[in-house]
């Protein structure tokens, strides 16, 4: 060939998986790879194949379409297999897609294929793709690894390693750093990074990382600011109008929040999480109609993908229940039960709200009956149910006279989520106006002084030095109030402390590891999460960067 | 009684019709390219350049030549809607040009024209792929057109960032082309049965791009390297297109 082509990368040893829906591009995608020796190729001509064909085999390349009909998409097969570890760390994914779309322009190291081709996919372009890909991810396999132990710091040293040479993918490697800063808690790390690159020109990344900080910090005003720079001259920063409707909230302004959610589903409306978000705010303002139609659509959307979830079944029934629509709110819960008949929490609320609204309906032979059969179950369960369907359940169970129920209930709520003042003052409301105002208060203020007791006794006991009571007192807290972050935190502390004393020790080091992710679940915003996984991880850690 | 049909906007119709045919087009582009390349394996050396091989590199070009307006009426709708996910990112002007340096490669064979590059490997730039990728296969193809035998693709550093050239040796653009300077006051000739869409389209993309002030340009220009002389009339030969990117 003339000195126009690169030759062509050896594939020979390469095992490469496609997935494609369409068999005529299945074929052209084979038949350019055997052009440059691929001999291992099994194809897939949808998700759940791919999935299979993933758990049993580790492929060095994926050639995967972003679009795969209904079902899952191509950025779903990407996620759960990074999630379920079934790539080894070398791997190139690159995603194909026929156009340009707006889920290409977001996303987290995590969820980022290594990079897209849009079609018609020709041999050269494919060619040098991979050639690039595969000798960029033979040098982040090492980062790719730390990630995913979640090692971030190690990570970040990494990065910074390869930063150190003058590494072509530069910005790449700045991106991710700043990313990883944001997982340590390092944040003005992240934020030098933001505006440096924001210096440079106008990149929507930087914009909305520099948003992020603002909004975790709580600087809700200059988060929206940045952010309607993003979004007042384009829609299709899809991440961006998701934080900046969740900023307007923060702001109290959510009329202004539901618009912008609104003109995010006019770019992508196959949205679940977008629809359940704009439920939500309809349902807070009182637009029913609408976030009747967003829960449905939300349910619809997510019915066979991983991001199937409870909440907006019940928020549906709920919704059903106010417009006095009671038989389809019965049957939006019996959908909850057989939709995710393998959660036996779900299956739990599925029954459990139907109390409210047999209630509604005057059956309340029917609805005593319920819960007074559930009555255990709720007991048990009580602190794995979402803060929503516990207040929507308290006041009927009141109602019904079966206080005890709904006194774990609200109970286990407070203990998880004391440092919540709105959550405080609605459970102690229910109370009131179901004329149990003194028992009320007796019970909600109780739940968070133990809670508050327990966190200071534990601080008390850690300053004295006598780590090892602390941590029988925080671990038997747990157990009571395994929802509470704080108390996370703090078990996961005076975990570290002691092994930082004493030593590391496997068992400690995956309790405080499980404690620290439960509570960056819980509470994304603090950075406490990030600064005590890296403590964790300079435990005893002997990492060696190359030099 | 006449049925009643719903009412359904036809623009609707328009956009999805025009997904279909693109992608149907770069369907067709594919399997042509794959007929291609395996033709020689089949045929020997000798037979490279067969009227079969000269005329599938023909229909390829042709089903790529609207594939890629197709594609670029849908970036220009959307940009002008405002959802293009406009994504600068930092990346090799060689890979670029090679990409589409083989996009143009078939045809070029195929009328036995010589296309050449002149790019360092370390030359990285900034801008959004897939947009600027359009714009030169574009600029080559229209290239390839005009040329006598040659056609170079150039890249170079400049004080505001990049500029990416392509020559040729043709008689070069129409003294009509190079007075209005704006893109969009060219509008559609029908003398020349040209749509000016290729134009517009570099126009848009060269000024979405922006930083430290600048902000990107094209500029129509003849003479250049493989130019050399001038035609009948005064006018320099070779046509020169540049896209400027800061």
């Amino acid at each position: 060939m003339s000195l126009l082509t690169l030759p062509p990368p050896n594939l020979s040893r390469c095992s490469i998986l496609i997935i494609e829906d369409f068999d005529g591009m299945r074929a052209i995608l084979r038949d350019i790879l055997v052009r440059a020796s691929a001999t291992k190729i099994i194809m897939a001509a949808n998700a759940s194949s791919a999935i299979s064909l993933l758990e049993k085999q580790r492929f060095d390349i994926i050639l995967c379409d972003l679009h795969l009909g209904q079902g899952k998409s191509g950025q779903d097969i990407l996620e759960e297999a990074r999630h379920r570890a079934l790539l080894p760390p070398h791997s190139v994914w690159l995603m194909i897609s026929a156009e340009k779309a707006a889920e290409m322009v977001t996303g987290t190291v995590e969820s980022r294929p290594d990079d897209y081709l849009i079609k018609p996919i020709t041999e050269t372009m494919l060619f040098s793709r991979l050639t690039r890909q595969m000798e960029k991810k033979k040098a982040l396999a090492p980062i790719e690894l730390a990630l995913r132990e979640h090692e971030y710091l190690k990570a970040l040293r990494l990065v910074e390693a390869q930063l150190e040479g003058n590494n072509p993918h530069a910005w790449d490697l700045k991106r991710m750093k700043a990313e990883l800063a944001l997982l340590s808690g390092e944040n003005a790390l992240a934020k030098t990074i933001y505006e440096e690159a924001l210096n440079l020109r106008n990149l929507p990344w930087a914009r909305l990382g520099l948003a992020k900080l603002h909004f975790n910090e709580g600087r809700y005003v200059d988060a929206s600011r940045e952010l309607k720079q993003i979004t007042d001259g384009n829609r299709a920063y899809l991440e961006a109008h998701d934080l900046l409707a969740y900023t307007l909230e923060k702001l109290g302004d959510a009329d202004a929040a539901q618009e912008v959610i609104q003109r995010a589903l006019a770019t992508s409306p196959r949205a679940p999480l977008r629809q359940l978000h704009l439920g939500e705010v309809a349902l807070r303002r009182g637009e029913l109609d609408t976030a009747q139609v967003a829960f449905q659509n939300s349910i619809e959307l997510a019915r066979n993908t991983p991001l199937k979830s409870s909440q907006a079944y019940l928020a549906l029934s709920q919704v059903q229940q106010t417009l006095n629509q009671t038989d389809a709110a019965l049957n939006t819960l019996s959908r909850l039960s057989t939709d995710m008949h393998g959660d036996s929490t779900a299956r739990l609320l599925a029954e459990a709200m139907q109390i409210p609204v047999r209630l509604h309906r005057g059956e309340k032979e029917q609805a005593l009956g319920l819960a007074q059969n559930l009555a255990t179950g709720l007991k048990i369960d009580a602190q794995h149910l979402p803060p929503d369907a516990v207040f929507n359940l308290a006041a009927p169970l009141l109602e019904l006279g079966e206080t005890s129920t709904a006194n774990a209930l609200l109970g286990s709520l407070i203990s998880n989520h004391h440092e919540h003042p709105e959550y405080l003052q609605r459970a102690q409301s229910i109370f009131t106006h179901a004329g149990l105002e003194r028992e009320g208060r007796e019970l909600v203020e109780g739940a968070a002084r133990a809670a508050t007791d327990i966190m200071n006794r534990g601080v008390k006991l850690s300053r004295e030095g006598k780590l090892g009571e602390a941590i029988k007192l925080t671990r038997e807290a747990r157990a009571k109030m395994p929802n509470n972050a704080r108390l996370l935190l703090n078990h996961a502390f005076l975990l570290i402390a002691w092994m930082e004393r004493h030593g590391r020790d496997p068992a400690l080091n995956t309790e405080a590891r499980n404690c620290i992710e439960l509570a960056r679940k819980l509470k994304p915003e603090d950075k406490r999460a990030g600064e005590l996984l890296t403590k964790l991880e300079l435990l005893g850690n002997d990492f060696v960067l190359p030099t | 009684m006449p049925t009643e049909h719903p009412k359904l906007d036809l623009s609707t119709f328009l956009l999805s019709s025009i997904h279909d045919m693109k992608n149907s087009l770069g369907m067709m582009a594919n399997y042509l390219e794959d007929a291609l390349a395996q033709a020689p394996t089949e045929a020997g050396s000798q037979a490279s350049n067969t009227p079969a091989r000269q005329k599938t590199a023909q229909a390829l070009y042709e089903a790529q030549r609207v594939n890629n307006h197709l594609i670029q009426l849908l970036a220009l709708y959307k940009i002008d809607q405002s959802f293009y996910p406009f994504d600068p990112t930092e990346q090799s002007l060689a890979d670029l040009a090679r990409e589409a340096l083989a996009r143009a490669l078939p045809l070029a064979e195929s009328k036995g024209i010589l296309l050449d590059l002149d790019c360092p490997e370390n030359l990285f730039g900034w801008f959004d792929y897939d947009l600027v990728f359009g714009v030169i296969v574009q600029a080559l193809h229209n290239a390839l057109h005009y040329t006598r035998s040659k056609v170079l693709l150039k890249a170079s550093a400049s004080e505001a960032g990049v500029v990416i050239q392509i020559e040729d040796d043709g008689p070069g653009y129409p003294e009509f082309l190079l007075e209005q300077g704006n893109a969009a006051q060219r509008g559609i000739s029908f003398e020349t049965g040209s749509t000016g869409l290729g134009l517009y389209f570099a126009d848009v993309v060269a000024s979405l791009h922006q930083a430290g002030g600048r902000t990107g340009h094209i500029v129509l220009a003849n003479g250049g390297q493989l130019g050399g002389g001038q035609l009948a009339g005064g006018q320099l030969a070779g046509g020169c297109f540049s896209l400027h990117l800061p």
